[in-house]
């Protein structure tokens, strides 16, 4: 069983949408049957987060040994942690119109800093193109990347607890949602799906690796 | 080192004064710029506008002055100051030269918008302190990105690398302008002042770690 995780992450997520959508949830005024994407909008950013630490030991690596694998690598993992902050911020903007009554609220910090975060990233993907020597290319992208994710780090992290105005749950005097799971309901369906959209993402990331190594073979180019 | 970095900075300097067009541009690029929006703004706006204006004016400032600190380099200059000079201490002068010369534009900036605009921040020292700290924080930044840019021919790839990473900054550095019009509490301004000294530390170590990365080649 070379691929267990792969088994897991299938079995996990059957459990995250079956139960995510006909489990038990705490009754709850204006939230109502919304708090089901507790199990989707936050995995997606822990997923995002975790790829993006992935790139970023990537690119760390890469400049510390020039290996074009791990330039691949970084890209990947980036280009798919991408698509989950895209999607993270799709499924919270469906949250925030029915629970807030906009798609997007200015006063919300973590809107913002999600959005920009996902502008350094693409910043990110321009810089990759913006060069035709493979060598500079790698390199120049490994060291901004390293600044993106700092900047990341500081726009989802840090900028929400100085400023304190937030309409998430856990901030700004908000009670986090522990408090709303008494009977351990969302808890235990919510692990299990941050687990589960996790594997996904590092999946998808691995069949991205792949194809663009099948990709550099045909063409002859370095893989090592 | 020291005296090396001292000695870089003077050339910078003396570069700069020598190409007085170069020079020139960028002045006249600030006074275009504020006179042009004083005359959208048709004269009037409130304290909230006046901060923002004059940080979206110094952004802009700072993206064309830096733009420009690597391309000079790019040729047989590039292979000399390797041969003179080590990474760190190339990149320690750019940043000191790019923090001041942003500074000292962002100072006639300020002299711009309040003889254009009736209007002036309360706490002037106050103000004066968040412009020094956000120059060196935008120092920080743009200097080692466009030593990156530079090696591309996408001329626009500075302001879409930069603005998204400055965005923390800038956001600290324009609750700082309004703070330094008005605080309600003292604490405040000390926490503000602390994040936008940690940014420019932050910046300013990574810029110095990976700039080797980028200078050999």
């Amino acid at each position: 069983m070379k691929n267990w995780w792969k088994y897991l992450c299938i079995l996990l997520l059957f459990y995250t949408v079956i139960m995510g959508f006909l489990g038990p949830i705490p009754e709850l005024n204006i939230l109502e049957e919304s708090i089901r994407n507790l199990y989707f909008h936050v995995p997606m950013w822990f997923a995002m987060m975790t790829l993006m630490f992935v790139s970023l030991v990537y690119s760390i690596l890469y400049l510390s040994n020039q290996k074009i694998d791990h330039d691949i690598r970084a890209a990947a993992f980036a280009k798919v942690g991408f698509l989950f902050g895209l999607l993270g911020i799709i499924t919270g903007s469906v949250w925030a119109r029915a629970t807030w009554g906009a798609w997007w609220v200015f006063e919300e910090v973590k809107l913002n800093g999600a959005a920009a975060a996902l502008l350094v990233y693409a910043a990110y993907f321009i810089l990759r193109g913006s060069f035709d020597d493979e060598e500079k290319k790698a390199r120049f992208s490994a060291v901004y990347s390293i600044f993106a994710f700092v900047m990341f780090m500081v726009l989802i992290n840090v900028i929400p607890r100085i400023s304190n105005s937030s309409l998430h749950p856990g901030n700004g005097g908000n009670p986090g949602f522990n408090s709303y799971d008494l009977d351990s309901n969302l808890r235990i369906v919510f692990y299990p799906a941050v687990i589960g959209w996790i594997l996904l993402s590092v999946w998808i990331s691995t069949l991205l690796i792949r194809m663009e190594k099948i990709f550099r073979k045909k063409h002859q180019l370095d893989i090592e | 080192m020291l005296s090396n970095i001292l000695k870089l900075v003077k050339k910078e300097v003396q570069l700069e004064w020598r190409q007085k067009t170069a020079l020139g541009t960028i002045f006249i690029y600030v006074l275009g710029t504020s006179f042009l929006i004083y005359l959208i703004f048709q004269g009037n706006i409130t304290i909230p506008t006046w901060i923002a204006l004059f940080w979206i004016i110094a952004l802009f400032t700072t993206v064309n002055a830096v733009s420009k600190s690597f391309i000079k380099d790019a040729n047989e200059q590039f292979y000399y100051l390797r041969t003179i000079a080590t990474p760190l201490e190339i990149i320690f002068s750019k940043i000191i030269y790019n923090a001041l010369l942003i500074t000292v534009l962002a100072f006639v900036i300020y002299g711009v918008m309040i003889l254009f605009f009736n209007e002036n921040i309360a706490d002037k020292g106050l103000f004066l302190l968040t412009i020094v700290l956000g120059s060196i924080g935008f120092s920080n930044l743009f200097t080692l990105l466009s030593a990156i840019t530079a090696r591309t021919q996408n001329f626009v790839l500075l302001a879409i690398l930069g603005f998204p990473i400055i965005l923390p900054l800038l956001l600290l550095i324009v609750k700082m302008s309004e703070l330094s019009n008005f605080a309600i509490q003292q604490k405040d301004i000390y926490m503000n002042l602390g994040a936008i000294g940690l940014l420019d530390v932050i910046t300013l170590i990574l810029s110095v770690v990976l700039f080797p990365y980028i200078w050999r080649d």
